[in-house]
């Protein structure tokens, strides 16, 4: 009897860890840092719950994001990628798979800060400061491997039940 | 032999020196959708490859003589990497910009509004070039509200980090009003439906029927003048010496209308929102 109790504990432990981990549907990579500087958003502020938001969803755009063009796939991109970036993104990674290069971004850290909100909350500007080591592959031999530090301007917009990344365009500086 | 073979590899390194890429030169400024060429010195063959947002192609070129870059693989503003491989690998990265502006994204809100709020209505206008770049280079977006080809509201805002935007009072007529955003030749148009607000003031009357009192209330409008519309609530109370009743009637064609069931001396008044009516006294039947 004891054995039988012993693996349905272990059982319901499973479960709950995957529970969590999965909660929402989906879970952030915890090795990508993100910061969110919200005091100069204007012209309305950033409620406390939409910062955690904001960081959650940005987290989970940018891990998605890195396994899409590491692995070569689509699936990652759907959910946290809407409109002009999930389509940047298809094309990256079809172009990827036509010549066999792949691109990692490891090491990611990202500094945002917010720099618009919309009056209705239905749009927000940030400015993401990104540092990351870009190696980019072509079959198996690197071909370019380099800290970089990049300027981003996102476009972030409510979904059902997330942020999602409308625009993201790198820029020289801000 | 000693002599032979350092002789040999001093050949083959000078060789290497000089076959591969030595400098890659990439364009200062290039503009989305727009061709673009690059350069690598040396000479022989070498695998070039085009890293960016949308794109990763690989191609074989030769060293020394200029390497196009498609108008369609540039589409994307933002950060590209060229990368030149031959015995080894060199990489110079440059900066895509957004072309003309040639569309807007405005958004507008509320759909429905009051009439004569103070900051009721606001709108985001976002320009984008014909590849759905954020174009970031400042630019005058001209708003305007217009209702019956009257202006209500014009103001011209400077595009910040690619964002202008607006909020402003509605207007003091209930109707459709158009609210444009335009840049230059590009422009998008939003529309919402001024409503008439809250009634200003409720006048009621009545007479007695053969099974109550009837009682209604005069057109009843908001303080621009502007007929409430259709649905909205009156409460009319009625208190006579057996007791007290209400009556709820929705407002159909600026008039709320209500059957009292009260055959003794009676009170009635009306009541809308924060807005309440003349008292009206009717007589025992």
């Amino acid at each position: 009897m004891r054995p039988v109790t012993q693996c349905a504990s272990h059982v319901a432990a499973c479960v709950f860890v995957a529970l969590v981990l999965g909660a929402n549907g989906y879970a952030a990579d915890a090795t990508v840092q993100v910061q969110l500087d919200s005091k100069n958003a204007a012209p309305r502020s950033v409620e406390s719950l939409t910062e955690r938001s904001i960081v959650r969803d940005y987290r989970f755009a940018w891990t998605s994001m890195a396994q899409a063009l590491e692995l070569n796939t689509l699936d990652p991109l759907e959910g946290p990628f809407a409109g002009e970036a999930k389509e940047v993104l298809r094309q990256a990674v079809t172009s990827q798979q036509h010549s066999n290069l792949t691109r990692e971004y490891a090491n990611q850290s990202h500094r945002l800060e917010a720099v618009f909100y919309a009056p209705e909350g239905d749009v927000m500007e940030l400015h993401d400061t990104a540092e990351y080591q870009l190696q980019v592959r072509d079959g198996g031999k690197v071909i370019h491997d380099e800290h970089v530090v990049m300027h981003y301007i996102v476009l972030m917009t409510p979904a059902a039940d997330r942020w999602v990344v409308r625009q993201l365009q790198a820029v020289p500086q801000f | 032999m000693q002599r032979h073979l350092f002789m040999s590899a001093l050949c083959v390194a000078i060789c290497a020196a000089v076959c591969a890429a030595q400098d890659i030169r990439v364009p200062d400024s290039a503009t989305a959708g727009a061709e673009a060429t690059i350069s690598a010195g040396g000479s022989g063959k070498a695998t070039f490859y085009l890293v960016g947002p949308g794109v990763a192609n690989k191609s074989d070129v030769a060293l020394g003589e200029p390497i196009q870059l498609h108008a369609n693989d540039l589409r994307n503003s933002g950060t590209y990497l060229a990368i030149v491989c031959s015995d080894s690998c060199h990489s110079a990265a440059f900066y895509v910009s957004a072309a003309k502006a040639a569309s807007v994204t405005f958004l507008v809100h509320p759909s429905r509004v009051p009439v004569a709020q103070s900051d009721a209505v606001s709108g985001v206008a976002i320009p984008f070039d014909q590849y759905r770049n954020l174009v970031l280079a400042p630019l005058t977006v001209n708003f305007q509200m217009t209702a019956a080809n009257a202006s209500l509201f014009a103001r011209p805002v400077r595009t910040r980090d690619g964002v202008a935007w607006f909020r402003t009072a509605s207007g003091r007529s209930a109707g459709a009003v158009q609210i444009t955003a335009s840049i230059d030749d590009v422009s998008a148009r939003r529309a919402l439906q001024q409503v008439a607000s809250e009634p200003c003031n409720l006048r009621i009357d009545g007479k007695r029927v053969s099974n109550g009192i009837l009682v209604q209330t005069l057109p009843v409008h908001d303080c621009a003048g502007n007929v409430v519309p259709d649905g909205t609530i009156v409460t009319f109370s009625a208190s006579e010496a057996q007791g007290k009743s209400t009556v709820d009637a929705p407002i159909k064609q600026g008039v709320a209308k209500a059957q009292i069931d009260a055959s003794g001396n009676t009170v009635i008044s009306a009541a809308s929102g924060v807005v309440l009516g003349n008292e009206l006294r009717i007589g025992a039947k």
